[in-house]
Order: structure tokens, then C-alpha cells, then sequence
């Protein structure tokens, strides 16, 4: 395959590339960094891609590495992440609120769950990958994979029900 | 009927499809034997549906040019940064003021002066929220002097913000040392007790930032730098308060030094 025809298929898997960032980030500026060095990374080591092996497969295995990295780095700044102020969104667009309210709470409700559920449960529920193919990605075996699937679903469901508690509570105060 | 027994743990093989097909029918069966797990299983497709639906927007949006010209090689231009990686309030504001974000660093990179700011005022505020007798040097009844003392000590017009909409009560204030200097610090009560301050320096940077949120555990601060003013709300208060609070206080301080 050429060069070409094999950065053709990488750009294709962006619009994917970055539904995966986002989610795993929130901060879209942020998620569309670490697509960046995905394909930078990608685009140096494109002869490292094996003929036949689904470009997918491949890109989403290096920026799950770069994620991983990340998330090293933060666990050695322990003075805290850097938010998004969600409010001052919300205050700026108040007609796009409503309709913004429920992918919002979504998002909010992934961040924390930990990273390696997050990442885990979004292979497989989000992007579509076979329990083989995500834990291949993820660079673990099957059965973790899966119990990764399982709980991060577990925390996201518990998540969702104290947004929505939350959401009733600031309703009735207003 | 295969006869092997189901668990939860089906329950997710189903949903993502790697389920034995030879054991679909037996798990239906078992489905609606046991209606909790019935329920459970729907609850899950329900929250996948939401959690796919939260994030196909991001499907459609337009490539941006950053990324493709990624792939072209060659001058790759530096990643951006995130910067706007806090989200800057200014649009909120009518008043103007707010103006430009501060570009990002890279996460490993030193703390800037803004985010040190921020690690100023929690660590003011850990220490004097705490204090039972000696919260405030300067306490609320005497206001005026207050003001004028921290005023001319930091070098900026000062005021203490009425924040009684956010339901806090000015108890007082005192001097800090900052990085080279001075800062003010006002203390806000709730009628339940919860404290949150206000942390005032003169900040001569060049540039003014919006609102930007800095997580601490437990404490975590509203900051921002504006006209000379580097300010920081800080409290164990939830965002969305710390923000209202910086809101009203940033709207005063705003007025009172123009006044």
C-alpha cells in the first residue's frame, strides 16, 4: 500500500479518532491534542502499520497508549485537574442548555469513572470493538477487559442516577 | 435448553454481542425468568443508548485543519495546547473586561503564575477557614478600615464584595504574604458554616485571563486576572457556586475600582 493510500485511511479515522478523545477527555481542546500526537506518532511510524491490520485497530492502539501516558503524567501532579466550567458554558448558550443538559451530564459522569474503565467501557460500548480486539488495544488480557467493561457500565449507571437525583434536588430549590 | 447457568456477567456479553449465539435463546429465557436481571439489562442498553448519543455530534464535526495538516508532515505545527482548555467565562459578562484566554501549557510543564495564583488561595484558605478564634485579623464590623488597610498594603482599590446573593456573609479579612508581595484575603460565611474567600493580589502580568477553575482536593478555587487584579474565589463549595460567588465578586471589584 502507499504512502498516500495509507494516510488516506488514517484521515478517515479521524472524525472516530476524536469521538474517542472526547470522551476520554471531555475538554475537546484537549482531545483534539491528543489526537494530534496520535497522528504525528502515527504518521512517523506508518511503515510500523502491517498490510491487512485494520487502520482503526492500529491508530486507536497508539493514542490509547498516549492516553495512558497522560494519565501517568497527571498521577504525578497530585495538585488536581483542570476543569472545564461547565456553568459558564451553559449561562452562555442558555438556548443550547436544555437540548445540551443530558450529553453533558453523560460526559461529566465518564470522567469519573477511572481512566482504565472509562477507556475500557468506550472500546467496547462506544466505538464497537470485540471484547479480543479492545483488550488487544488496551494491552490486557480478555478476562480484565471485560471486568473493566462490567464495572465501568456499574459506575456509569450509579453515576447517572446521582445526576439525575441531583438534577431533581436543584429543580425543587428553584 | 443449554444447561449452563447465567449471571450478570451475561448480561454485558449479550449487550456486546459476544454472547454464544447457542445460548440466546436459553438467555432470553433466563431474562425473563428474573426480572431484576430483565431490568438490569434494560437499564444498560438504555445508558449505552444515551452514552452513544451523547457523543455523535462529535462524529459529524468538521476536521479541524490542525489535524489534517498533522498527517501532511513535515513543519507539524506544535499541538495548541488546549488552550482554551478552561473554559473563559467572559462571555457571561456584558461588562466587557474578560477579555482573552491565557494560551495553555503542557501538562507537565512548570505551574504558571495564574495557576499559582490559585495555589495561593487554597492553601489561604485551608489554613483560615480552619481557625475556630482567629479566622479574620480585621472582622466585618470594622469593614471600612478593613478596606482601607488591605487596600493600601496591596496596592490596589480594594472592596469587599457583598456576596449575600450566593447566600455568604463577609465575617472579616486579613493580609497575606504573596510571591513577592502582598495579598488580601475577605472571609465569607453561610448561615451553615461553610466558609469561602477571597484572595486579591496585584497581578502586573500582561495578560488577563477569564474564569478558570483550579481542582484542588478538597478545596478547589475560581481564579482569574483582570486589570491588575489577580483574584481567586476558594472554598470546598461546588463549581458552580465558587463561580457564582467569583461572578458577583468580580462584577463589584470591577465597579469599585473604576468608581
Amino acid at each position: 500500500m502507499s504512502v498516500d493510500a495509507r494516510k488516506a485511511a488514517v484521515l478517515a479515522e479521524i472524525p472516530r479518532l476524536r469521538r474517542y478523545a472526547r470522551a476520554l477527555l471531555r475538554d475537546g481542546d484537549r482531545a483534539d491534542d491528543l489526537v494530534q500526537d496520535c497522528l504525528e506518532r502515527a504518521l512517523r511510524r506508518l511503515d510500523n502499520w502491517m498490510e491487512g491490520e485494520s487502520p482503526r485497530r492500529w491508530l486507536f492502539t497508539i493514542m490509547h497508549n498516549l492516553f495512558v501516558d497522560q494519565m501517568r503524567r497527571k498521577g504525578r501532579r497530585p495538585e488536581g485537574a483542570m476543569l472545564p466550567l461547565d456553568h459558564a458554558e451553559a449561562l452562555a448558550a442558555p438556548a443550547e442548555q436544555a437540548e445540551l443538559m443530558g450529553a453533558r451530564e453523560v460526559l461529566n459522569a465518564l470522567q469519573a469513572i477511572s481512566p482504565e474503565r472509562r477507556a475500557a467501557l468506550l472500546a467496547v460500548a462506544v466505538e464497537g470493538f470485540s471484547y479480543a480486539e479492545a483488550a488487544a488495544m488496551l494491552g490486557v488480557p480478555a478476562g480484565t477487559l471485560m471486568s473493566r467493561v462490567a464495572r465501568g457500565r456499574d459506575d456509569l449507571r450509579a453515576l447517572l442516577d446521582d445526576a439525575g437525583r441531583r438534577r431533581m434536588i436543584r429543580v425543587i430549590e428553584t | 435448553m443449554s444447561g449452563r447457568d447465567f449471571s450478570e456477567r451475561d448480561i454485558h456479553m449479550a449487550l456486546d454481542g459476544e454472547l454464544p449465539e447457542e445460548d440466546r435463546t436459553a438467555y432470553d429465557a433466563w431474562l425473563d425468568a428474573n426480572q431484576d436481571m430483565k431490568a438490569r439489562a434494560a437499564r444498560y442498553e438504555a445508558d449505552r443508548q444515551r452514552l452513544r448519543a451523547s457523543l455523535e455530534a462529535v462524529l459529524a464535526e468538521p476536521v479541524p485543519a490542525r489535524l489534517s495538516r498533522a498527517l501532511e508532515g513535515g513543519a507539524a505545527e506544535p499541538p495548541r495546547r488546549a488552550a482554551l482548555r478552561w473554559i473563559a467565562a467572559a462571555a457571561i459578562f456584558s461588562v466587557g473586561g474578560l477579555g482573552g484566554y491565557a494560551l495553555g501549557r503542557r501538562g507537565d510543564g512548570p505551574v504558571s503564575r495564574d495557576e499559582r495564583l490559585a495555589q495561593n488561595a487554597i492553601i489561604a484558605h485551608r489554613i483560615y477557614s480552619a481557625e475556630k478564634l482567629h479566622v479574620v485579623e480585621v472582622g466585618a464590623d470594622q469593614k471600612d478600615h478593613l478596606v482601607g488597610w488591605l487596600s493600601r498594603r496591596v496596592g490596589l482599590t480594594l472592596m469587599a464584595p457583598d456576596l449575600s446573593a450566593q447566600g455568604y456573609e463577609l465575617i472579616g479579612g486579613r493580609l497575606l504574604p504573596a510571591d513577592g508581595g502582598t495579598a488580601a484575603q475577605f472571609m465569607y460565611q453561610s448561615a451553615d458554616g461553610q466558609r469561602v474567600s477571597l484572595y486579591i493580589t496585584s497581578d502586573k502580568g500582561e495578560q488577563d485571563t477569564g474564569f478558570r477553575l483550579y481542582e484542588g482536593d478538597p478545596i478547589r478555587a475560581c481564579y482569574w486576572v483582570d486589570e491588575g487584579y489577580g483574584c481567586a474565589v476558594a472554598g470546598a463549595a461546588p463549581a458552580a457556586k465558587l463561580l457564582a460567588a467569583a461572578n458577583l465578586a468580580y462584577r463589584q471589584l470591577l465597579a469599585g475600582a473604576e468608581a
